[in-house]
């Protein structure tokens, strides 16, 4: 009940704060749009000034009154709703994802249906159709993707620890264990003590969020989320491999490779075990590999090189090379059908967000502007030093307006010039392992497909799986104990949802 | 001493009604009457209407598909579908039995020592000490449950915790309290206590300061020891204090506590952890599945309004003064 108040009341909150910044320009007129209101997230600890430089400029840019309703990301999704059951909803709404909420919504046709109508304006064109499919609803397009890397799944290392040990970075899962075993058993910091281990692993347990056990499982063959087997797709955990590469982390686990507190390791203290050197290998996203240079370099400006090691995905035990890919974007742009009600209107908010992905506006949302907060050097947008107070706030604002970009096309903005040439460096072998990762990447066939129970339930069926796999990594349940759980999400409901997915891959093939 | 009081009340209540039934019992002669006070009550009934009775009115999304595109009255209804799924779910035992867990253990444990720690208070005779103690034990309760967690988990903490460290020396084992679903609820029983016992004392402690004096003196006169004096003058003079706060206890009984249980849970303790309140959030908030949780939470409601009155019928029949 409380929590149904508070709702609420956050509902009355965000109506009157939406009807504040909407009424000047929300109700735009058909006949011609001089404003658009946006509804967007915010991961920085406060949004952009509405009369910032950024905001000034891709007003200029667009030739329109942008409206943007920046909404703090931890509480977006819940806002999406709220929003939606208001009577003040912006124009464009960033979505983040096809959550269950997000799909209800649309199949009640709170969104326009932008299949066939996207290929019209070059700059939504993309260039990545099968990504476009991804972030589908069964086959239909409800927004304009925001295209990521898809490729970013890397193995951090210490590299003074491997050097100092005589080994070579990990090409295999075997290698993995072995320089993990190292790490744990050899006394990598030379202090004497046995005070390290190999790999830490933060509080992360649900299935297909890019965990390090679902890259490993990936890695083992397991499939990405879903994996095609005799004709028919099924979830990654009910193959042999998903089996054989949890018994290959448990090992890991019961030889104390592997932090102890996996399970309720706070994901945001990920770094100070590798970075204070207790532990010293992480599984996660490759540009964790900047952050982690960063914080050796702010240590110590002149002697920060070569403590970070990376490789990008490992080979499995059959000695294949199965890459985990993201699903190649990270939500969309949708246009609810309560703000933009005819088709002529929609055409005009299409040819907006047109504008707002060519080359111009997508140099102004990632890079800032040229010549405040960055010049191009040699195609690189480098940094202005030292800083100025404008160029400062144009680097803080361009972390939020990024949420806009969309790149459905490739990236249309400058590569970010490193600070240093060992940074640039790194950034550069970044770029290419992924580069040559992408080419034995493992897609979830089953990521345009929506079911219907598993929208209705689905979230709570994975975590039955989700719970047991961290249950027996941590030695609560055995193998027995794991293969029920997979039982259990099959006669909850996941046999429906196999059916279900199976029936829309077939009629989609 | 609650009970003389709203036996006043209804005394009042009673004459003050006598008089509409003798005018041949019509309202409208009544009502001209005490129009004055009728516009006094007036501001209440405003306010309960609007801002405790109005908003239930989205409770009857537990009886419909909620798309919030559509809206509270697009959405179209389907019955008792939401409660069949949530009692046929075979989450449901199991919430259940977690949630009245933790709310037995809660009312048995953490309630009583509300009780005995006033009385321990009560029996401190140095003011300026009662007074100190009193406010330090009060102090934890302005703490949210953020620092509560926060603090059991730097104090427990594998390897590096203090007390996981002093704990496991003592016992010669390797218990990790924070993920061994066994030490779950002992953790949040301890985290109550710790934060709400000194709390729950205030009122118990203004019952105390109003019992009769002479009483004690009688008994010391009459050889009773400290015990007897607390068992047979000062216990009987706060019982109806002790059954109202206990009726009011098993209200919020369901309400196990969201944010608590929410921060002390992971995958290894989940199966003893989830409760109705932490479901709720899950499955609505997280899952947009908005008509089956508040299915749930109307579900709880129920059950606290049935404990509520069954308590307060219980009360009566052992001829205790009940809260209604």
């Amino acid at each position: 009940m409380i929590h149904r108040k508070l709702s609420l009341a956050a509902a009355v909150v965000t109506a009157t704060a939406l009807s504040l910044t909407a009424c000047s320009g929300g109700d735009a007129p058909a006949a011609d749009l001089t404003s658009v209101s946006i509804m967007a997230p915010f991961l920085e600890a406060q949004p952009p000034a509405a009369d910032g430089a950024v905001q000034k400029k891709l007003e200029e840019l667009t030739g329109k009154q942008v409206k943007i309703n920046w909404a703090p990301n931890a509480s977006y999704e819940d806002k999406t709703n709220i929003t939606l059951a208001g009577s003040d909803i912006p124009q464009v709404m960033v979505i983040q994802g096809k959550t269950p909420g997000f799909v209800k919504n649309a199949q009640a046709g709170a969104f326009w249906d932008l299949t066939d109508k996207l290929d019209k304006y070059p700059n939504l064109k993309t260039t990545f159709p099968d990504i476009q499919k991804n972030a589908s609803v069964n086959g239909k397009v409800y927004g304009v993707f925001r295209g990521r890397s898809p490729m970013r799944a890397a193995v951090m290392f210490r590299q003074d620890w491997l050097d100092k040990l005589g080994l070579q970075p990990p090409k295999t899962t075997e290698d993995l264990y072995k320089v993990a075993k190292a790490f744990t058993e050899q006394d990598p910091d030379g202090n004497g003590v046995n005070d390290t281990y190999g790999i830490t692993i933060p509080k992360w347990g649900a299935l297909g969020t890019n965990s390090p056990y679902d890259l490993i499982e990936e890695w083992y063959g397991a499939g990405n989320r879903w994996t095609e087997r005799d004709g028919k797709l099924i979830p990654s955990f009910e193959t042999d491999e998903f089996l054989e590469a949890d018994r290959f982390i448990k090992k890991m686990v019961d030889e104390k490779l592997i932090n102890p507190d996996f399970a309720t390791f706070d994901s945001t203290k990920w770094n100070e075990p590798f970075f204070n050197g207790k532990g010293g290998i992480i599984v996660d996203v490759d540009s964790r590999v900047s952050v982690l240079i960063n914080l050796f370099k702010q240590a110590d400006p002149t002697n920060f090189q070569n403590k970070v090691g990376f490789v990008g995905n490992l080979e499995g035990p059959d000695g294949k090379l199965r890459a985990h890919p993201t699903d190649g974007y990270s939500g969309f742009l949708a246009i609810p059908k309560a703000s933009v009600k005819s088709e002529a209107e929609l055409d005009k908010v299409l040819a907006f967000l047109n504008t707002m992905n060519g080359k111009d506006v997508a140099v102004l949302l990632n890079n800032g502007i040229e010549g405040v907060n960055f010049t191009v050097e040699a195609g690189k947008a480098a940094t202005i030093k030292p800083e100025t107070p404008e160029g400062k706030a144009v680097s803080t604002d361009i972390k939020s307006y990024a949420q806009l970009g969309m790149n459905v096309a490739g990236n249309q903005f400058y590569p970010v010039k490193q600070a240093s040439d060992y940074e640039q460096q790194v950034f550069d072998k970044r770029t290419d392992v992924m580069a040559e990762d992408l080419k034995s990447a493992v897609y979830n066939p089953a990521a345009p497909y929506v079911s219907a129970t598993y929208v209705a339930k689905g979230a709570q069926l994975d975590n039955i799986v989700a719970d047991a796999r961290i249950k027996y990594l941590a030695g609560q349940i055995d193998e027995q104990g794991l293969k029920d759980a997979i039982k259990l999400w099959d006669t909850s409901g996941g046999n429906k949802v196999k059916e279900e997915i199976n029936k829309l891959w077939q009629d989609n093939k | 001493m609650a009970a003389p009081v709203i036996d006043t009340l209804a005394g009042e209540r009673t004459r003050r009604t006598a008089p509409a039934p003798r005018n041949g019992g019509r309202f409208s002669v009544h009502f001209a009457h005490y129009k004055w006070l009728y516009l006094l009550l007036l501001p209440g009934v405003v306010y309960f209407a609007v801002f405790r009775y109005a908003p239930m009115y989205g409770v009857t999304i537990a009886f419909k598909d909620y798309v919030p595109f559509l809206g509270v009255n697009g959405s179209p209804w389907v019955g008792f579908r939401n409660f069949e799924d949530f009692f046929a779910n075979p989450d449901f035992p199991r919430l259940l039995g977690n949630t009245l867990i933790l709310a037995f253990l809660n009312l048995g444990v953490a309630f009583p020592l509300t009780i005995i720690l006033a009385l321990l208070l009560n029996e401190v005779r140095l003011s300026i000490l009662k007074r100190t103690v009193q406010t330090l034990v009060y102090i934890p309760h302005f703490l949210s449950w953020t620092i509560v967690a926060s603090l059991s988990f730097l104090l427990f903490a594998l390897d590096i915790g203090p007390l996981f460290q002093f704990l496991n020396n003592a016992m010669g084992t390797h218990i990790d309290f924070l993920s061994d679903p066994a030490w779950f609820r002992p953790l949040i029983v301890l985290q109550e206590i710790w934060k709400n016992t000194g709390w729950g004392t205030i009122i118990f402690l203004a019952a105390l300061s109003t019992v009769d004096q002479d009483q004690y003196e009688a008994a010391i006169i009459d050889g009773d020891g400290r015990f007897r004096r607390v068992w047979h003058i000062t216990l009987p003079a706060i019982r109806s204090t002790i059954i109202v706060m206990l009726i009011l206890a098993i209200g919020q009984m369901l309400n196990t506590g969201f944010e608590q249980i929410y921060l002390m849970t992971n995958a290894l303790n989940r199966e003893v952890a989830d409760v109705f309140d932490t479901y709720v959030y899950f499955v609505g908030i997280t899952q947009g599945a908005y008509s089956y949780s508040t299915a749930v939470g109307l579900f709880k409601s129920l059950v606290g309004i049935v404990l509520i009155f069954g308590t307060n019928w219980l009360a009566k029949r052992f001829n205790q003064s009940g809260l209604f």
